[in-house]
């Protein structure tokens, strides 16, 4: 794939965009989610040019996944902790939330917003919704190919997930730390164990504690099923005033309580992320699972996806093959178009 | 003296004799207060015995008319107040020591009684003779009506702080009323209008129960002071069945629940509105009939009739009614009162196996959904977590799916539609009420001037007990009825509370929710979504708003819904939002087409304001903006100047054909 520079419509957005004017941003977002042809080249050369002007593009697009029971006020807790994060003015925050799309029309009604305090005139906050064209996973391609954008522009990306059932579990390979919420004795924590999805989060948020005696059953009991699961190693002793050490979270975001605390949380995974050199695991948590996961993991997850959707095991296969020729390409545009135009060539062949 | 017949009803002594007809009200009120008393008197004069006072929307949200979001709103569906030197106007002349005043007001009751109370506290009327209702029924504000302002715990704390005001102080106030009637309009069957009302009444009765303020008999009389606003619709004998069903869930539901020993205070009271929902923008004139027919269903019948009643005109379609059309309508209830021999028989239906059999069937309905919502956690759990909410919008897509499809006939909208057009909207106004433009000004210069002669520093006093009271959780009566007799405005009392209760959005209903149309249309639009999504590479996206303080939300839900049925991806976040905030969503969402539903007759305004906003954005003529709702024929030219591609009114029934001509102005749209 060549490298076109870019022209002077296309820098003008960009160059807005990157003032976080909110119109180019989001006519850039819809390219990046654009799957029709002609449009993968425009994302390489903008790609490429970011890279080459690092000074332009200030962003630090740490993200951050929640994911959850529908319901569990995933879209709520978002809300107020970006009004928190928000207050000073130092922090630029993108949000990307996915529901559902309709089996049988593949329409879908996107209400994430009905929490949000959204659509404000604040810059530094962009909010859009995606639907979840029934992919797996719980976010989406297009999940994916916005956030490669937006990490140049924002220094935090938050993603809202379609509730968690089954195998909805790609929100790991997206994000810098998961959350997973909960909801308080809905007996959620024994279901999440059994599904072994415990495995993903890396820190657990039981939100709908509007009460303090609430906030504290729910953290005895979740902190007995991990100890139970073995899953993680838990630090600190069974403890409530120490609940956040063990990356455990009680908030209402309904009575705004515990949102102030796991903002604060949320800041500190932020710094740390900002120079991945200075990274320290232990900053974050000792025993905490988090792994600064590399744009390049998922890029590669990504590609296999896309890969898998469009030509299924047969695809796969081929890809593996290739694995050292990709390595050598630079961009995701160019990976794809690579690996698509060696397996349509193998498919001539046959 | 001769033996009574069963065909006859005694007096005490035994005579043949008729009932009293119901009570005939008028809702009225509009412009400002001076224009609103002159209507009062005027309506007093002629007879009527009690009031029946609409606000403004602002009034009704909590905001004073010099606030920008109160703007587009002052005086267009109702009377504005601000402070008590407005109450004292708007009752110029008129003793309140006399008039039964019913207001229709939820989110802001507290604040409107305590200015009525404030009122006769500085005319010296004593206080215990004050008689009338508050509406203050806040679970179906959430539900369909869109005037609430505090979240779901904290409004009923304010009813029943009401209650226990009033029970001592003002016997004869009904603090609140609980409303079927918006539930119907909003889409509920006879069974959920039945069973959400039902589990209104006990969610307040159980709060009251639970604050414990009361003894025996006092709760006794609380329970008695309960009433309701039910709607009655065209399948009249089933309405029918379905008051003779409250009636007697009501009378269970005293006894087994609340143990009311005295069946005085476990009597079913009940206003009416009849349906509107119903009523048609095409061949207005047949609403008539369907409003006598509505009728019907609430007066036949002895055992089930309404104390009071109210009718919608034959132009509800079109605008607020003008006099004339309310005077048409008030005709017909008088008519059916004095001219016919309805009022002189003893229930006529006592005993028909079919109605026993019909009642039977709704009452064991009802009770079982009224118990699958309390083992859920009651009625404020069934708001919040939105499972009434979208039960109302499943019913309303199926009656738009059977509407659309022909199985549900409606005359001269789906069946015989061609006619003679009507010689009524040919009138040189086309039938169409309009509030003038400049009345605002007056309702504005007069808060000015009372917030200039005021006492800052009494109402500062006074607004800081009123917060302070509501962080303690007490009374928020007194502190309320303080502020009022200050000078304190609707906006201030508001924003006190608001900023100590929070302020709640409720869910929207429509996630999830289908249609169940397949027609030709729905293949032609699928089609054109198909090409758009060849060439730009995702489905089309459609922002649905509804901006201002409207809360006419079906309309939205139908489209949203409609649209997501077609094939769009539909952004709706519900009702009550600011201009800005949904260009700013439209924009950050890259909406295709922004769709905005207005009803409440500020359409001007809003679609300036909208337009503004775009323009800020450098996004005008960049996104195709289409409206619906209430848009009355004269407004439409100078709406499409501004920019609209298309509008919608209530006539457009075809959903699919109305994703059918988004399509095509979404296409031809990119096409530029
Ligand atoms: C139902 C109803 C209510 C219900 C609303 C329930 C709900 N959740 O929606 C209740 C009972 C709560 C209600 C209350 C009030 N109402 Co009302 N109500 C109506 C009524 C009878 C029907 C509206 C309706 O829902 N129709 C069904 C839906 C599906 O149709 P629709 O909204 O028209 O939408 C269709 C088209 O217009 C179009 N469309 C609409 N929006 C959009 C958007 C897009 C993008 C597109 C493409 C198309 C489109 O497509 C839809 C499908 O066909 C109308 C009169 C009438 N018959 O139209 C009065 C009416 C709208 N109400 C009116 C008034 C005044 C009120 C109140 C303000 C009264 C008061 N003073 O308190 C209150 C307050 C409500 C509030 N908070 O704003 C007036 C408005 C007067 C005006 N505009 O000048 C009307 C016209 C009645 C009258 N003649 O006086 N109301
Ligand atoms: N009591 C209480 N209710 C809450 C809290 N947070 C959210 N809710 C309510 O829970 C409901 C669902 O909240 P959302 O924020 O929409 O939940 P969600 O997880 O984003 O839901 P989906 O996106 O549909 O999966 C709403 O009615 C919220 O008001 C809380 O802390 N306490
Ligand atoms: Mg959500």
């Amino acid at each position: 794939m060549q490298t076109n520079p870019l022209n002077e419509n296309q820098l003008n957005q960009l160059n807005q965009a990157a003032e976080l004017k909110k119109l180019p941003i989001a006519k850039l977002i819809s390219l990046f989610e654009n799957r029709s042809e002609g449009t993968a080249q425009q994302r390489h050369d903008i790609i490429h040019h970011i890279n080459n002007n690092p000074k332009m593009f200030t962003g630090k697009g740490v993200t951050i996944g929640f994911t959850g029971t529908p319901g569990a006020g995933k879209s709520s807790l978002i809300a107020e902790l970006c009004k928190t994060l928000t207050k000073n003015n130092d922090l630029r925050i993108a949000v990307l939330a996915i529901d559902p799309s309709s089996q049988s029309s593949g329409g879908a009604i996107l209400g994430d917003r009905t929490r949000m305090h959204s659509g404000s005139k604040n810059r530094n906050l962009f909010f859009r919704s995606q639907a979840s064209n029934l992919e797996l996973g719980g976010i989406t391609h297009n999940t994916f190919q916005a956030t490669r954008l937006l990490r140049y522009l924002f220094d935090l990306i938050i993603i809202e997930t379609v509730g968690i059932g089954q195998n909805e579990i790609d929100i790991q390979y997206m994000s810098d730390h998961t959350f997973l919420l909960m909801q308080p004795l809905a007996g959620d924590q024994i279901q999440f164990m059994k599904a072994g999805i415990m495995e993903i989060p890396d820190s657990f948020v039981v939100n709908k504690c509007d009460e303090e005696r609430l906030a504290r059953t729910s953290y005895h009991m979740l902190r007995a099923s991990l100890k139970q699961s073995k899953l993680i190693i838990l630090n600190a002793k069974d403890n409530f005033e120490n609940a956040a050490k063990d990356n455990i979270f009680l908030t209402s975001a309904t009575k705004n309580k515990g949102i102030q605390e796991l903002a604060e949380f949320i800041r500190s995974i932020q710094r740390n992320h900002l120079n991945e050199d200075d990274f320290n695991e232990n900053n974050l948590n000792e025993n905490s699972q988090s792994k600064g996961k590399k744009p390049k993991d998922i890029e590669s997850f990504y590609l296999q996806k896309a890969i898998q959707e469009l030509y299924g095991k047969f695809g796969l296969g081929i890809l593996s093959q290739k694995h050292d020729s990709l390595k050598q390409l630079s961009g995701y545009e160019e990976k794809i178009a690579f690996a698509t135009t060696a397996i349509e060539q193998q498919i001539l062949r046959r | 003296m001769t033996e009574p017949q069963k065909h006859q009803i005694t007096d005490k002594d035994g005579n043949a004799t008729k009932d009293r007809p119901w009570i005939f009200r008028t809702y009225a009120g509009h412009t400002n207060v001076r224009k609103s008393n002159e209507l009062y008197r005027n309506n007093l004069a002629k007879g009527q015995t009690g009031l029946s006072i609409a606000f403004d929307l602002a009034t009704q949200c909590g905001y004073s008319s010099d606030e920008d979001i109160a703007k587009p709103e002052i005086g267009k569906v109702g009377v504005p107040i601000n402070t008590l030197d407005d109450f004292a106007i708007l009752f110029d002349n008129i003793d309140i020591a006399e008039v039964n005043t019913s207001m229709t007001i939820n989110g802001t009751s507290m604040w409107l009684l305590s200015l009525y109370v404030a009122l006769a506290e500085e005319r010296g009327v004593p206080i215990e003779k004050l008689q009338g209702t508050t509406q203050n029924d806040l679970i179906k504000e959430f539900l369909a009506r869109g005037t609430y302002v505090f979240p779901p715990e904290e409004s009923i704390k304010l009813i029943v702080d009401m209650y226990e005001f009033c029970l001592t102080n003002v016997p004869k106030w009904n603090p609140s009323n609980v409303c079927s009637y918006h539930l119907q309009e909003a889409g509920a069957t006879p069974v959920k209008e039945l069973a959400y009302s039902l589990v209104t009444a006990i969610t307040v009765l159980d709060a009251i129960k639970e604050r414990n303020c009361f003894d025996e008999e006092e709760f006794e009389r609380c329970v008695g002071r309960v009433s309701f606003f039910v709607n009655a619709g065209m399948r009249f004998i089933e309405e029918m069945c379905k008051m003779r069903a409250f009636t007697q869930l009501w009378d269970e539901i005293c006894i087994e629940r609340y143990k009311v020993k005295n069946p005085k205070y476990r009597r079913f009271r009940y206003g009416i509105q009849v349906n509107s929902l119903g009523l048609t923008e095409e061949q207005p004139e047949n609403n008539a009939w369907r409003i006598l027919i509505e009728t019907l269903g609430v007066t036949l019948s002895r055992d089930a009739r309404c104390r009071a009643l109210q009718l919608p005109a034959w132009n509800e379609a079109l605008s607020l009614p003008r006099p004339w059309d309310q005077q048409w309508s008030l005709r017909l209830q008088q008519i059916l009162a004095y001219e016919t021999d309805l009022l002189e028989y003893p229930d006529l239906f006592d005993g028909s196996p079919v109605i026993e059999s019909k009642v039977n069937d709704l009452k064991e309905q009802a009770n079982a959904e009224i118990q699958k919502i309390m083992d859920a956690g009651g009625g404020v759990e069934a708001i919040k977590n939105g499972y009434m909410k979208s039960q109302l919008v499943v019913s309303q897509a199926d009656r738009m799916s059977k509407i659309n499809s022909g199985e549900h006939i409606v005359v001269g909208k789906n069946r015989w539609t061609d006619g003679i057009e009507s010689p009524l909207v040919r009138d040189s106004d086309g039938g169409v009420f309009k509030v003038d433009p400049e009345s605002a000004a007056e309702t504005v210069s007069a808060l000015a001037a009372t917030k200039a002669n005021r006492d800052d520093a009494k109402v500062a006093e006074c607004l800081k007990t009123l917060r302070e009271t509501a962080i303690k959780g007490d009374n928020m009566m007194l502190a309320s009825i303080a502020c009022a007799k200050a000078r304190v405005s609707t906006g201030e009392w508001t924003a006190t509370l608001r900023d100590v209760y929070g302020e709640y959005r409720p869910p929207t209903g429509v996630e999830g929710q289908s249609l169940s149309i397949e027609n030709e249309t729905l293949d032609t639009v699928r089609e054109k979504i198909k090409t758009f999504m060849d060439t730009r590479g995702h489905r089309p996206r459609i922002v649905v708003g509804k901006p201002g303080l409207d809360g006419h939300s079906n309309g939205a839900e139908m489209i949203s819904v409609a649209a997501r049925h077609a094939g769009f991806d539909v952004i709706y976040f519900g009702i009550r939002l600011s201009a800005t905030d949904i260009v700013q969503s439209a924009i950050e969402e890259d909406a295709d087409v922004i769709g905005i539903s207005l009803l409440s007759g500020s359409h001007n305004e809003i679609m300036d304001q909208l337009f503004e906003e775009l323009d800020a954005e450098g996004a005008k003529g960049k996104v195709p903006v289409v409206l619906g709702g209430i848009i009355p024929q004269a407004d439409a030219e100078a709406l499409k100047e501004k920019g609209v591609s298309a509008i919608f009114t209530p006539k457009d029934y075809d959903l699919m054909e109305v994703m059918n001509r988004i399509m095509d102005i979404i296409l031809a749209h990119d096409a530029e």
